[in-house]
């Protein structure tokens, strides 16, 4: 605020043009939001729809509401939450690990190659019955499930990520007679950071994915659960409001890694 | 004048599928302390390798190479700082590399930096220095563990015209300044001229020293080398045996 003193009229006027808009796209992403649930309350409430199926806003708030009375909601959030965040820590840790090894060992590299390949390329959901039959029907086995789909895709980004560190930077440190252990840790952890904070962003994906997948499989509880037992007895209600839940919660932790992604470029 | 380096007929071949490469072929040459050594050769001829065969980071197939106890600092195309750490921390990278970063040594790095004039820099990041600053800040970097030797590998290709010859000024009056033996790698013929007390030149792949030559110039300042009449003589005569 205080620079601003010092900005000539047309650049002030410049900031002000790209200030408004800002603004302007704001409202318009506000006003389709509300022009579509409007849309879709009025046809529900004149009947053009069949609200039974469609649902509405109204009948989703509604629903929540209940939930929330009947104390479930954060039952069921909280176990979907649980599966998700803990299946992606183990995800995002274990495949950090594991990338680690395969870069420092070529031998291990190129042996486990194919393997991963192949792991890469199953559809993790094909392994449902295993993970039933093993980790029983709790939580534990939707937890194993969002590992499975997440470890894969972390391993291969972020072993690209430590492959493509530059040669000359990796050249300069041998030269000053660096060790393997400090090239790791001064050049290519910190030079593969980019590739990390995009792991993250992609395996928050993957994470809802392997939970709610987990949940459609086996499970007592969570949002997935709601959708799964909704469908059965056709509260489509029910389904709805799960889907908005779970829109509001997957888009809350993407803020927070992009927040992350924000603090560390700063430090940059 | 003690000899820092010497190649013995040092042959390299490299080996892939492809078939077998011969970078170098019985290589000989030596620099003795306090010169400033330039070796010139055709593009693809092998000069980097013959730097990181000085420096030890290669093991010849044939030959020998003394580089007996000397310590060697790399300068390389680009400058390489690590842009996510200070112009300062990229300058102490080598002394925690080297497990060497005491007080005293920090101090006399930061008094070289200070004393080329980067002191304004030290907390910036090396994105906001200019290209020029930039390579000096990997100078004083190179320099910060006090190498004996220095290896430049083509340290300003990478660099606009304009700024090479004003960045190639500056950083080899720091060198001469600092008292430093030398040894430069390029395939620019007037860069060598320039800085250079003794040139040796090499053939196409595989590499030989062909030619040998002692400079001797009244000034050691590249940009009034430049402008000695001797320069031109120097450069065709480097030109007709690069292109020999």
């Amino acid at each position: 605020m205080k620079k601003s003193m010092n900005y000539s009229p047309r650049h002030l006027q410049y900031l002000k043009s790209v200030r408004n808009k800002s603004i302007a796209v704001n409202i318009a992403r506000f006003a389709i939001l509300f022009l579509l649930l409007l849309i879709w309350e009025l046809s529900a409430r004149f009947a053009w729809i069949n609200p039974f199926i469609t649902s509405s806003p109204s009948r989703i708030g509604k629903t929540i509401a209940q939930l929330y009375e009947n104390g479930t909601l954060f039952y069921h959030v909280g176990t979907t939450l649980w599966e998700t965040l803990t299946g992606f820590f183990i995800a995002v840790v274990v495949g950090y690990a594991v990338a680690l090894l395969l870069w420092w060992s070529e031998a291990f590299r190129r042996i486990s190659e194919p393997y991963f390949v192949v792991l890469n390329a199953l559809p993790k959901i094909a392994l449902g019955p295993l993970i039933i039959i093993w980790c029983g029907t709790g939580s534990e086995a939707i937890v194993f499930m969002t590992v499975l789909i997440g470890l894969i895709v972390a391993i291969l980004n972020m072993l690209n990520g430590f492959m493509a560190t530059d040669e000359n930077k990796l050249l300069l440190l041998r030269s000053m007679g660096a060790s393997k252990i400090q090239i790791l840790t001064k050049l290519v952890i910190p030079s593969s950071l980019p590739n990390f904070i995009s792991m993250l962003k992609i395996n928050v994906g993957m994470a809802w994915i392997g939970s709610i997948m987990g949940e459609y499989i086996v499970s007592k509880a969570g949002i997935g659960y709601l959708i799964v037992y909704g469908g059965q007895v056709f509260k489509l209600d029910l389904v709805m409001s799960a889907v908005f839940i779970l829109c509001v919660l997957a888009a809350a932790m993407y803020a927070i890694v992009a927040l992350v992604e924000r603090l560390v470029i700063k430090n940059k | 004048m003690k000899e820092v380096l010497r190649f013995e007929d040092v042959s390299m071949h490299y080996h892939s599928k492809q078939g077998e490469t011969v970078a170098l072929e019985k290589v000989n040459f030596s620099v003795k302390e306090g010169e400033f050594v330039a070796i010139i050769g055709p593009s693809g001829c092998g000069k980097t390798t013959l730097l990181s065969l000085a420096a030890g980071l290669l093991t010849p197939t044939d030959g020998k190479v003394k580089n007996g106890d000397v310590s060697f600092g790399y300068m390389l195309q680009k400058d390489e700082l690590f842009p996510w750490r200070t112009i300062e921390k990229n300058i102490f990278l080598p002394l925690e590399i080297k497990r060497a970063n005491t007080p005293q040594n920090r101090e006399r790095a930061l008094a070289l930096a200070e004393k080329y004039g980067l002191k304004q820099f030290l907390k910036n990041y090396p994105s906001s220095l200019s290209g020029g600053m930039r390579q000096r800040a990997a100078l004083i970097r190179t320099l910060a563990v006090n190498p004996d030797v220095l290896l430049l590998d083509e340290p300003f290709s990478a660099l606009d015209y304009q700024t090479r010859l004003s960045v190639c000024d500056d950083v080899y009056k720091i060198i001469r300044n600092e008292k430093k033996t030398a040894l430069l790698i390029t395939h620019d013929i007037s860069e060598a001229i320039s800085v250079a007390d003794k040139i040796f030149v090499l053939s196409q792949r595989p590499a030989r020293v062909t030619a040998k030559h002692l400079l001797s110039f009244p000034e050691n300042e590249p940009l009034k080398r430049r402008e000695n009449k001797e320069f031109s003589r120097w450069f065709e005569l480097l030109w007709k045996e690069l292109n020999a």
